[in-house]
């Protein structure tokens, strides 16, 4: 038998600081460790602080999905005030975080992803007249022919393997890689419109959007939209099917546990019927989404607290981080702690979070008939099922479901908003209650609990993260994590570029800003 | 004999003069943009840019991809060479220390723009290949023809450093100071770093063939020599008394918690995403990101909430 270590450290393009180590046997991965090597602390920095700072500091955790922090953290204090938004705080704040929502989709497959399948050196062989394209031509071909460092750098090196190798498909995802750009800086000034600012935008509060919808900031919105569903609707679409149909092996690959939570998601303007079904997917049983489930574990996470597994949100009031020296040890130690992410449980059960999560609880739900007619008719063009939505390619299929779908919700409610009404309601800050907020982030499954204490300040605060979900550790049972377990049994064609497994991991869309905060 | 002329040489004559006065300070964007570059006197004329993210949120990085004063691929292709940047980098693994390593033991000019705090209290919370960040950091500063801190965490902790944290993160300056690293600085804060900035530090650097204007805290005058509360579009009624009691209400906003007066940053002049919006043309009070202070352990607040916490811990924290 042959044994290889693959250690991939940094995988880049991801957010954040990410490392995993396979061992591979006879060329298939047979164990896998993902490890998020940032920690900050924000979350229990946050005791003491006052509670709306939450909205604003948590958002800091992340700048991918910054949106998703203040959501979750605006439902959780409004849930501790027991306040309701009126029609246009909620129809704004889903503007807001559903235009977010399809940017980040956009940048995780062009940015951070598509590099992976399609071949950027294609454009060697353009002889058409885009000027986006013919500028990149002459560019490659000037800076592969130099002697230079690193030429064509940031594009290469990279590593090589089965890139795409239709070149009209190429050419096309690469004129959409430098659209994308323009797409996703249009996706941020609607988020802007009625956010302030994006990244980080800071007008969602607990009581609703700060905000005064005018005509001419609706307008704006909707003529921005109208640009991202024609870029969506053609670009997007035809750059994911290509890949499918290219990649058809893809829906195979970096199978999972096969669970699949998620919370719910985007509500009408009353704050109900959520557009996406929250719950649980377990061995293909739907089941209603239940938060008592949840579990942190943090055995094999760099943290000195004791005891390490089965932790409720809020159980603990502090973190305490290994240091330097207890960090060597448990780096020479073979079965050491190997990640600052924590690992947490759902009934003690491994959970996937993300976009397949999303898509495939709320088809098993039934809820959407919108969504269910067009899984079918996707699964038809591109001949899968609804089991092969736990795969590399099903989770790239199933953000484009979301932001597909979620384009639709945004011209909707839009339309739904009264110019001039403030969408806020003032209420103060209660004492000592909890409050518990949920939604999706792009990557999944997103909860932020609080705890005020008498002096209306913040007395503990946890935050459950997609990516912590996705990328955490083995737990104190030794089961591995969602991620983990999607890497084993891969075959690897050639140790030296693990194109494969770098697939796989940015198929889950980590954040490690978020998994550890 | 006639010369003839176009539009943009004219201009770039009109520039190279404009330099060539010591005014280059004064240059607007266009103008930057227009200028020639003299690649003889900076040594190179497309700058090796290296990017480092410390204990950050990529948020910076996700902000520079919003510019819109040139296009990204002009950015990557045109006025800078962009050898590493952990978003956007097809390099992954091993290739990414090697390329770092090789980088610096080039001999060869780069720009490190560092995005994140540095934890120096605990290096290990923040890896890269192996080696702390600081390491990283340390190594390519040493280097480097310049040094950016792009965004709030760089340019003075933020988040990163905010009250209750245990890593000891530190600020780019600071961390320069604390390892003797001679390199100069620049600090753009703002959280996020706003992209403009970034870009017209870079492309004064190359084309003025040297840095804009900074102030004490190492910051370009152009953009942080103003409070967001002098330029604020409520500063009239401010000077009115004309307070607003709640969110939705005209008026100034400093009861509400806005931080306008100790912030310094040009985002009341230059807007965020193409000045599509700034927070307080969105009703709300400035969360002062760009401060040194961010961030405060009170940010927006209502009315009765400030009274009751004057004199309690509105300047502090419960800590």
């Amino acid at each position: 038998m042959t044994v290889t270590r693959i250690t991939v450290d940094p995988l880049t393009r991801v957010e954040g600081h990410l490392k995993f180590e396979t061992r591979v046997e006879n060329g298939v991965v047979a164990s896998a460790r993902t490890s998020g090597m940032l920690f900050r602390g924000i979350e229990k920095a946050l005791i003491g602080y006052d509670p709306r700072t939450a909205l604003q500091l948590t958002q800091r955790v992340c700048g991918v999905c910054p949106y998703a922090h203040a959501e979750a953290a605006a439902l959780a204090l409004e849930n501790a005030m027991g306040l309701r938004l009126n029609a246009n705080g909620q129809l704004l704040r889903n503007l807001i975080v559903g235009a977010y929502q399809v940017q980040d989709c956009l940048l995780h497959f062009y940015q951070l992803s598509a590099l992976d399948f399609i071949d950027v050196t294609a454009v060697l062989e353009y002889r058409g007249a885009d000027p986006g394209l013919t500028a990149m031509r002459d560019w490659v071909r000037s800076e592969t022919s130099s002697q230079r460092i690193f030429p064509a750098a940031p594009f290469l090196p990279r590593y090589q393997g089965d890139y795409l190798k239709d070149s009209t498909a190429n050419l096309s995802a690469v004129r959409n890689y430098l659209e994308s750009f323009t797409i996703m800086a249009d996706l941020h000034k609607m988020v802007a419109l009625f956010g302030g600012k994006s990244p980080h935008p800071v007008a969602i509060e607990a009581g609703g959007v700060t905000t005064r919808p005018t005509i001419d900031n609706l307008a704006k919105y909707r003529t921005l939209l109208n640009r991202v569903e024609r870029f969506v609707h053609t670009c997007y679409r035809e750059d994911i099917l290509s890949v499918g149909k290219a990649f058809p092996g893809y829906f195979q690959e970096g199978r999972g546990y096969g669970n699949f939570l998620s919370f719910p998601y985007f509500p009408d303007s009353a704050g109900k019927n959520h557009f996406f079904a929250g719950g649980a997917t377990i061995a293909g049983r739907h089941t209603p989404l239940d938060l008592k489930a949840i579990t942190e574990d943090h055995t094999y996470s760099y943290y000195q607290n004791k005891p390490s597994a089965g932790i409720k949100p809020l159980g603990a009031s502090r973190l305490e981080p290994l240091d330097w020296k207890q960090f060597q040890r448990e780096e020479q130690r073979p079965d050491g702690k190997y990640s600052w992410s924590r690992a947490p449980r759902y009934g003690g059960k491994v959970m996937e979070t993300g976009a397949a999560a999303r898509v495939v609880n709320t088809y098993h739900s039934g809820r959407n008939p919108a969504l269910n007619q067009l899984v079918d008719r996707l699964n038809r063009d591109l001949d899968i099922g609804l089991q092969d939505y736990n795969s590399v390619l099903g989770r790239h299929l199933s953000r484009y479901i979301t932001v597909t779908l979620l384009l639709g919700r945004l011209r909707e409610q839009l339309e739904q908003v009264r110019p001039g009404v403030l969408g806020f309601i003032e209420k103060e800050v209660p004492r000592n209650v909890r409050g518990i907020g949920i939604t999706e982030a792009s990557r999944g499954a997103l909860g932020h609990w609080l705890e005020i204490d008498d002096k209306g300040l913040i007395k503990n605060y946890e935050m459950v993260m997609p990516t912590t979900w996705n990328m955490g550790p083995r737990d104190a049972t030794g089961q591995p994590g969602a991620v983990e377990k999607m890497l084993i049994g891969t075959k690897i064609a050639d140790p030296a570029n693990p194109l494969e497994l770098a697939r796989i991991v940015r198929s889950a869309d980590p954040c490690i800003a978020c998994s550890v905060h | 004999m006639t010369i003839t002329l176009d539009r943009r040489k004219f201009l770039q004559r009109i520039y190279q003069v404009v330099i060539a006065a010591g005014a280059a300070p004064l240059l607007s964007f266009e103008e930057l943009l227009a200028a020639e570059v003299n690649s003889a006197a900076v040594g190179w004329s497309r700058p090796n840019l290296v990017w480092l993210q410390g204990a950050s949120c990529s948020g910076c990085s996700t902000s520079l991809l919003n510019v819109e004063q040139i296009t990204i691929l002009d950015f990557l292709t045109y006025f800078t060479r962009l050898v590493y940047h952990p978003n956007l980098s097809t390099a992954s693994g091993d290739q990414v220390p090697q390329i770092l390593n090789k980088l610096a033991a080039s001999g060869k000019p780069y720009i490190l723009i560092m995005e994140g705090a540095i934890p120096v209290g605990m290096p290990h919370t923040c890896m890269l290949a192996h080696k702390p960040i600081s390491e990283w950091a340390g190594l390519l500063a040493a280097k480097a023809l310049l040094c950016i801190a792009g965004g709030t965490c760089a340019a003075s902790g933020g988040v990163a450093k905010m009250a209750g944290t245990l890593t000891g993160a530190e600020s780019l300056d600071n961390f320069l100071k604390q390892r003797a690293i001679k390199t100069p600085s620049v600090n753009l804060p703002s959280c996020p770093m706003h992209p403009d900035h970034l870009v017209y530090t870079l492309l004064h650097f190359i084309k003025a063939r040297r840095l804009p204007d900074l102030d004490d805290a190492r910051r370009p005058r152009r953009f942080f020599s103003h409070s967001v509360h002098e330029r604020c579009p409520r500063y009239a009624a401010f000077q009115a008394r004309d307070f607003a009691r709640s969110i939705g209400e005209e008026g100034c906003l400093m009861e509400l918690g806005c931080q306008g007066p100790v912030t310094y940053n040009d985002c009341i002049a230059l807007g965020y995403n193409s000045n599509t919006n700034n927070c307080i043309r969105a009703g709300h009070p400035c969360i002062g990101c760009a401060s040194e202070l961010f961030p405060r352990p009170l940010l927006y607040h209502t009315r009765a909430e400030a009274k009751a916490k004057v004199g309690g811990n509105l300047r502090g924290s419960a800590r």
